[in-house]
């Protein structure tokens, strides 16, 4: 046992060597003004230009993290002081949940860039159940809009043309629904608003201080209850069919067998390579013009940013330079949407397309309250577009109605 | 295999098993060397991490590190008896603490929480942030362009341009002083460039300034400032609420409404309980989230619902895969079938392919207007909409997926019966039927049982297996946290992410530790049977 204990000098030497070296990696780390920025894969290498074109100039340095896009505001909650972000690219319904979070610091923009911007959008990144702040500066927006197979049916005027054109293509064709619009039976709130709005329906109401008001549901509003009858009927003739899935609806419309898609933007690419003749509109009016929901995306400073010492440097970039339309070009380019800022007009044809079938569309609700909504809107249309022993719509929505307002409470 | 082994002539040389060979091979300097490395790897690890703990001051986990790290290298170096047996425990000892004690640890703890949406930080940052939400623009509040700059006598002020406007002042700790408009020059968008008298701060001395900016304000009206925004802009602003320290309470300074802490985490009004400042913090709340679950119908009346459906699901998953792999192993477990191997191997593949992947294709397979089943079936079956079939269909798929396991189990416990019995059961005159009941079953059970209560904690839990095929749903009644076929897991991940105002990670935790009560004692008392039928043996 003699050598062993010379053995353990010696190991005892390396390890000391060993854990020297990576001592010195870690405290190589330097501390001048560095901006963590968390974006989404589609955005990091336009995040990583832009922002590294305003690090440059200004002396800084960017240190941009991809995540998936939801996780960065889960991650937010939870992530340590030390690795948490100075900048996020967020949409702008995280933001009720975010500032109920404290988690992301009010925006003061001067007057000259809120001008850049139409008021929905800087409107959908404002929060506040006292005093209303913004907390985000708005970069790219997006909408869903009925997209026409102009092969196979013309572009619908009124919603009894649409309801005519789709119901003959469905005959035509031996398909089991009309409209090409995805629920499944997880329901998509999101996909239905168009026929929601157009039926009369609303969220949450507005109070008299202009916030919106999560104890005014209006799921089951009169004028909604009042024409719940054209969804049986919808029903009942197939125009829609709740059992329509994403994958669904995206291959009937691809391979010329549905005339009508509801979609978004995301799938620009693949209409303009599917080599289809489309055009993109607004649902047209059902008793109330049928508007889309509209999501901005845009960039937030968390609160970790003055933790950091680095609070201006990120205000600067975020409501100076990411605001520019030469910032705004490249970010929404990226990620395939309209930018927000109205000075820079996206070039893309269909884009323009889609922003043109967004007029009158109502901004998600950015209140934590949504989250107890997306869920019953959903089921309440699975429920009564489900074929053969669907719901009664009427029952359904007041259903559903009554189970948010008790989640809310 | 049917001749008895023929024990070795007692002359032949030991010769060594591969495993004691490979073993022999590492006991020399290689051996040597690769413990060292791994045990550099170790301290590596270890004095990397803790110069992370020294970085955000974790003393108290820098100690336990480096107690923990000086308690490894002693015990693989120093060559001491005692120390052998400890070698072989500590790994999985720190994994065992690592990986199961601190996650139960956290959830305990969340559990006694309000941990949700609104109650994420702590007191202090919770009051610091109401206090930055308060601050409103006050009637007629103006916006600056702003650079901040040096004096004669090289202190920090503001130059500051009004926009719109265009009027030029220098802002100080004391107030504002106009400067005429031809002292400053501008740059396109209104930002001072120069300021005669003062030395404007540019480049990357501005961005050291963040600490100094934050805290400087010029004062205008009454508690109205004005107070710089990043490094280009200003804003005037005045606090809507006031702090009071000594009677922890918020003041709101227009009509003296005031809001106490409620001991739950929030400020909330005094005249009107609803109305709480936003955000709150995480604060103990003892039994205040079994309560809920206890009492409020919302979440009682859901649970019971769940945790009667989970067990349905949970024992039928069971039997009819047990029942099934064994009827599938009995039938192959002919001696002399053709094709024995193939069979077995294709009957496996549902337990070797990703359960995910089973599972979304078994969702598309089951959709009732386009999916397979019904087309090959000519019926028209709402597999996935509506609420009882919804139940068969997730109950069928996973029987599927377990099936293999119970058949490839029964398989290997079959051939562990000795054939003696049940060929003496023949002799006394014992039918097939009942030679099965009365000899084969009770011996495989023996070996099997536990993997059946091993398997039903699992489903249990399963929640891959409800989520990816129907998401819980379909909905029916007035709870829309809890679908038809949410299993208690599946119910918890739901109230975690999507309750009332967003995430409530206290009542999730909470239903969490219930559901580990709910197994432990079911398990617990399934094993405690199953010993007893051992003794039967």
């Amino acid at each position: 046992m003699q050598n062993s204990l010379k053995r353990m000098w010696a190991s005892l030497g390396m390890l000391a060597a060993f854990a020297a070296v990576l001592a010195a990696q870690a405290t190589a780390a330097h501390k001048a003004v560095t901006i963590v920025i968390w974006t989404d894969s589609d955005r990091a290498a336009a995040v990583t230009k832009v922002a590294g074109d305003w690090a440059a100039t200004n002396g800084a340095t960017i240190k941009v993290v991809t995540k998936n896009f939801g996780d960065i505001r889960d991650n937010l909650g939870t992530v340590a002081a030390a690795d948490a972000p100075d900048v996020i690219t967020a949409a702008h319904d995280w933001t009720g949940q975010l500032a109920a979070n404290g988690l992301v610091q009010p925006l003061y923009p001067s007057a000259a860039v809120k001008k850049q911007f139409p008021a929905y959008t800087l409107n959908a990144f404002s929060y506040g159940t006292a005093v209303k702040k913004l907390y985000g500066i708005p970069a790219a927006v997006e909408n869903i809009g009925l997209v026409v197979n102009t092969k196979l049916a013309k572009a619908p005027k009124t919603f009894a043309q649409l309801e005519s054109e789709a119901l003959a293509q469905k005959k035509k064709a031996h398909l089991s629904f009309g409209i090409a619009v995805q629920q499944g039976s997880g329901g998509d709130a999101y996909h239905m608003y168009p026929f929601f709005s157009g039926l009369g329906g609303y969220i949450f109401g507005v109070n008299h201080a202009g916030n919106l008001d999560p104890s005014d549901i209006g799921v089951a509003s009169p004028t909604l209850i009042k024409n719940a009858g054209l969804i049986n009927k919808w029903n009942k003739e197939g125009l829609i069919n709740s059992k329509v899935d994403g994958a669904t609806a995206q291959n009937a419309f691809l391979k010329g067998q549905a005339a009508f898609w509801i979609t978004g933007p995301w799938n620009a690419d693949t209409l303009k390579k599917s080599g289809l003749s489309f055009k993109v509109m607004q649902v047209p009016a059902i008793v109330k013009p049928s508007v889309p929901f509209l999501g901005v995306q845009g960039f937030m400073v968390t609160k970790y940013a003055e933790t950091h010492g680095v609070g201006s440097a990120a205000t600067d970039l975020v409501t100076n330079f990411f605001a520019s339309a030469s910032a705004q070009t490249q970010l929404a380019a990226a990620n395939g949407r309209p930018p927000a800022n109205s000075t820079a007009r996206s070039s893309d044809p269909v884009l323009a397309q889609f922003s043109a079938a967004s007029k009158g569309g109502v901004p998600m609700p950015n209140i934590p309250q949504m989250n107890s909504v997306w869920g019953d809107l959903g089921q309440a249309w699975v429920k009564s577009t489900k074929g053969s022993g669907a719901t009664p719509a009427a029952v359904a929505f007041k259903t559903a109605a009554r189970a948010i307002a008790n989640k809310i409470g | 295999m049917s001749t008895a082994p023929v024990p070795p002539p007692p002359s032949a040389p030991f010769k060594p098993g591969l495993v004691a060979r490979a073993i022999a091979a590492f006991s020399g300097t290689p051996g040597l060397a690769i413990k060292i490395a791994l045990l550099a790897l170790t301290n590596g690890v270890a004095v990397w991490a803790g110069i992370v703990l020294v970085d955000r001051s974790r003393w108290i986990a820098l100690a336990i590190l480096a107690l923990a790290t000086a308690a490894i290298d002693f015990i693989y170096l120093v060559p001491r008896s005692w120390a052998v047996p400890a070698k072989f425990l500590v790994p999985g000892t720190i994994f065992l603490l690592g990986f199961q004690l601190v996650p139960i640890i956290y959830t305990i703890e969340v559990a006694f929480s309000n941990y949700s949406t609104g109650h994420i930080s702590t007191k202090a940052e919770a009051i610091k942030q109401i206090k930055i939400n308060s601050l409103e623009a006050p009637e007629s509040g103006k916006q600056y362009e702003m650079a901040p700059a040096r004096d004669a006598s090289g202190n920090l002020v503001l130059i500051l341009r009004q926009d719109p406007g265009g009027d030029v002042f220098v802002g100080t700790k004391k107030g504002l002083t106009p400067l005429p408009k031809s002292a400053v020059k501008v740059d396109p968008s209104g930002i001072p460039l120069s300021a005669q008298g003062y030395t404007v701060i540019k480049g990357a001395e501005l961005f050291t300034l963040d600490v100094q900016l934050r805290g400087f304000t010029v004062p205008t009206k009454g508690d109205a400032a004005i107070q710089p925004q990043g490094v280009r802009q200003a804003v005037e602003l005045r606090p809507t609420l006031r702090y009071d320290a000594a009677k922890n309470e918020f003041v709101r300074i227009s009509d003296g409404e005031v809001f106490k802490d409620n001991g739950k985490g929030s400020f909330v009004s005094a005249s009107n309980p609803k109305d709480e400042l936003e955000p709150g913090w995480k604060a103990f709340i003892g039994f205040g989230n079994f309560d809920k679950l206890a009492t409020n119908p919302l979440y009682r009346d859901p649970f019971l619902r769940v945790f009667v459906w989970t067990i349905v699901y949970a024992s039928l998953t069971v039997f009819l895969s047990f029942a099934a792999g064994l009827f599938i192993a009995i039938a192959l477990d002919k001696k002399g079938l053709r094709g024995q191997k193939l069979y077995r191997s294709v009957l496996v593949l549902p337990y070797a392919m990703p359960g995910f992947l089973s599972l979304l294709v078994w969702a598309g397979l089951l959709n009732d207007d386009f999916g397979v089943v019904n087309k090959l079936l000519h019926v028209h079956i709402p597999w996935l909409f509506d609420a009882n079939w919804a139940r068969v269909s997730v109950i069928l798929v996973s029987v599927w997926l377990t099936t293999p396991y119970f058949f490839l189990v029964s398989m290997g416990a079959l051939q562990s019966i000795p054939t003696e019995l049940t060929e003496a059961a023949k002799v006394d005159g014992g039918g097939g039927w009942s030679i099965f009941r009365r000899v084969t079953l009770p011996l495989l059970l023996v070996a099997v049982a536990p993997l059946m209560i091993a398997s039903w904690a699992f489903n249990f839990n399963n929640f891959g297996n409800i989520y990816l095929l129907t998401g819980g749903g379909p909905y029916s009644g007035t709870s829309s946290v809890a679908g038809s076929t949410d299993i208690l897991i599946s119910y918890t991940y739901k109230l975690a992410i999507a309750s009332g105002k967003g995430s409530d990670y206290g009542l999730a935790s909470t239903v969490g530790i219930v559901i580990f009560f709910i197994v432990a004692s079911i398990s617990g008392f399934t094993f405690y049977r199953s010993k007893s039928l051992e003794n039967t043996r």
